[in-house]
């Protein structure tokens, strides 16, 4: 009887768990800042969210005619590297209240990485706000999610 | 870039114990013994449960997104899930130099002269200054930024203190400059308001308190001037901005009511651009990297100010028109992060220096650049070299 309890009572702490799960993932998708120059895929790695760039309005840069870089990454090492699959939202986790913090953004425009706290408004858009120290010293961009037309 | 390796990425980690995991589930894996006749059958029904529970997991981490990692044609075609979702235009454009949230500057000005006119029955002068400087502190802290509205709010401080040759005092505006300097604090605001995907509008407001004052001998809040400017513009692309629009300042010194022009545009190269809000300021922008940034141009900067209240002549004062065009280079770097460094230097044409006087109303007035009004006292403000520095908090 005594192991049924207990597999009884890890099946509702897992359920608890998927359910707390499904309540964080709805961060996952593809992604669209509102300046409209890039899509970003979020994903998941463990228990943390990370968000990449897939898609560039301008994926060549006008000068070489190749694909564009992160030349502007204050580490010099890092300037060859393709800004398409590049990684910019980093290490969020899910605080709750439909809110993921702890992370950061990176700005490929200017090589800057930024605190950041992400906030859904609703199930497709996205409060993206970067900041500097603290939150009052930031600028929010509102993202909205992209699915395959149906 | 950080470098993910051999990591499975998934849309959700669940899932891939689910998938993985559950076609070789057995009950010794999860501390059970292989099921026996002489074993109790909760044991099977336990198990059961815990097929149910991962296979539920399984279907609850259904990525929606697109799995094969490096084929990244498949996010060409793809559209708002809400399909209410608008675009709209942001205010920047490619290699902008960066927004200032917080400053701390100070202003040098080299050796310069004043020619005075007569002031009623005080005798005209010249008057011999080694330097003007003084604090800039500034403050533009965003309230909103959303998508569809930005909305700034902001305070300055500028002041300028006189250092003047010798002991004498040729006049009151003489002593005034000299025992006072000018000061002034204001407040002002921003929004910028896209429409769409390309156009906006762009409003300021400004609230400047002006004068010979300190803070222990304010200025009544009555003297407050204040400025206005609207633009409608259209953001062509990534790399080009326009707008025209009508403002009320006082740059010029006194009240004016004139027309603006906005482009902020860079070269395809990304060496070059402009940035312009003219009359105002017009600067030509090299682009040495992403934290060096070279601009040449100018700024008119001026306001009106509240002097010489109390003179017996006349107790409401004076309101001095001061102006200055400023030709500089101005060269901005990043110091450490999102910490920048600004220095400029250039020369400091005097365009005005003038004052009204408002006795017996005291309410200002609208004189612009054809108006026939005439000064209480015209005043030559000499030109002389000058230098700025400041360090910046600068905005993501």
């Amino acid at each position: 009887m005594k192991s049924l309890l207990l597999i009884c009572a890890i099946f509702f702490s897992a359920t608890l768990g998927i359910a707390q799960n499904t309540e964080s993932d709805r961060l996952l998708g593809v992604w669209e800042p509102s300046n409209g120059k890039a899509r970003v895929k979020i994903e998941k790695i463990g228990d943390k969210y990370y968000g990449k760039i897939v898609w560039l309005r301008e994926p060549n840069d006008p000068n070489t005619g190749q694909p564009k870089v992160d030349k502007n990454n204050a580490d010099a090492t890092q300037r060859t590297v393709p800004l398409k699959g590049y990684r910019l939202l980093k290490d969020f986790k899910y605080l709750g209240k439909d809110q993921w913090d702890s992370g950061t953004i990176y700005d490929p425009e200017n090589g800057s990485t930024y605190k950041c706290i992400i906030k859904m408004t609703d199930n497709n858009t996205l409060d993206i706000r970067g900041y500097i120290g603290v939150e009052a010293l930031g600028r929010t961009d509102v993202w909205k999610r992209l699915e395959v037309k149906k | 870039m950080e470098e993910i390796g051999s990591e499975k990425i998934t849309a959700g980690g669940m899932m891939v114990s689910s998938v993985i995991f559950f076609p070789r589930l057995k009950p010794w894996a999860i501390g059970l013994k292989p099921w026996a006749p002489e074993q109790k059958p909760y044991l099977f029904g336990s198990a059961f449960i815990l097929m149910l529970f991962l296979s539920s997991v399984s279907m609850a981490q259904t990525d929606t997104t697109i799995t094969e990692e490096e084929d990244f044609s498949m996010y060409e075609n793809l559209y708002f899930a809400d399909a209410g979702a608008k675009r709209f235009c942001t205010p920047k454009v490619f290699d902008l130099s960066p927004a200032k949230l917080i400053s701390f500057g100070y202003d040098h000005q080299g050796a310069f002269g004043i020619d005075y006119d007569t002031l009623g029955a005080v005798s005209s002068g010249h008057g011999h200054f080694n330097s003007a400087s003084g604090l800039r502190l500034g403050a533009n802290i965003p309230v909103i930024s959303k998508t569809n509205i930005v909305w700034q709010l902001g305070v300055n401080y500028v002041r300028t203190s006189f250092d003047g040759r010798g002991t004498t005092a040729i006049n009151v505006l003489d002593s005034t400059l000299r025992n006072n300097g000018l000061t002034t604090a204001g407040l002002n605001t921003t929004i910028f308001k896209p429409l769409g995907e390309e156009n906006f509008i762009i409003a300021q407001g400004a609230a400047d308190l002006s004068g010979d004052y300190h803070f222990d001998n304010f200025t009544p809040l009555k003297y407050m001037r204040y400025s206005a400017a609207i633009i409608f513009g259209k953001k062509k692309s990534d790399r080009k901005m326009i707008g025209f629009g009508l403002s009320r300042t006082y740059r010029a010194g006194d009240l004016n009511y004139i027309p603006v022009i906005l482009l902020n545009w860079t070269a395809p190269s990304r060496k070059w651009g402009v940035e312009m809000l003219a009359p105002a300021r017009v600067h030509i922008r090299k682009t040495l990297s992403a934290r060096n940034i070279l601009l040449f141009g100018y700024e008119l900067e001026g306001n009106s100010y509240r002097v010489l209240r109390g003179e017996a002549t006349n107790p409401l004062g004076y309101e001095l028109r001061r102006s200055e065009l400023r030709f500089r280079a101005v060269w901005e770097t990043s110091m450490y992060q999102f910490i920048w460094m600004s220095l400029q230097a250039g020369y400091r044409y005097g365009y005005s220096f003038n004052m009204d006087s408002f006795a017996p109303s005291d309410k200002e007035f609208f004189r612009g650049f054809l108006g026939d009004q005439p000064f209480a006292q015209e005043n030559e403000f000499k030109g002389t070299w000058y230098a700025q520095l400041s360090v910046n908090l600068v905005s993501p």
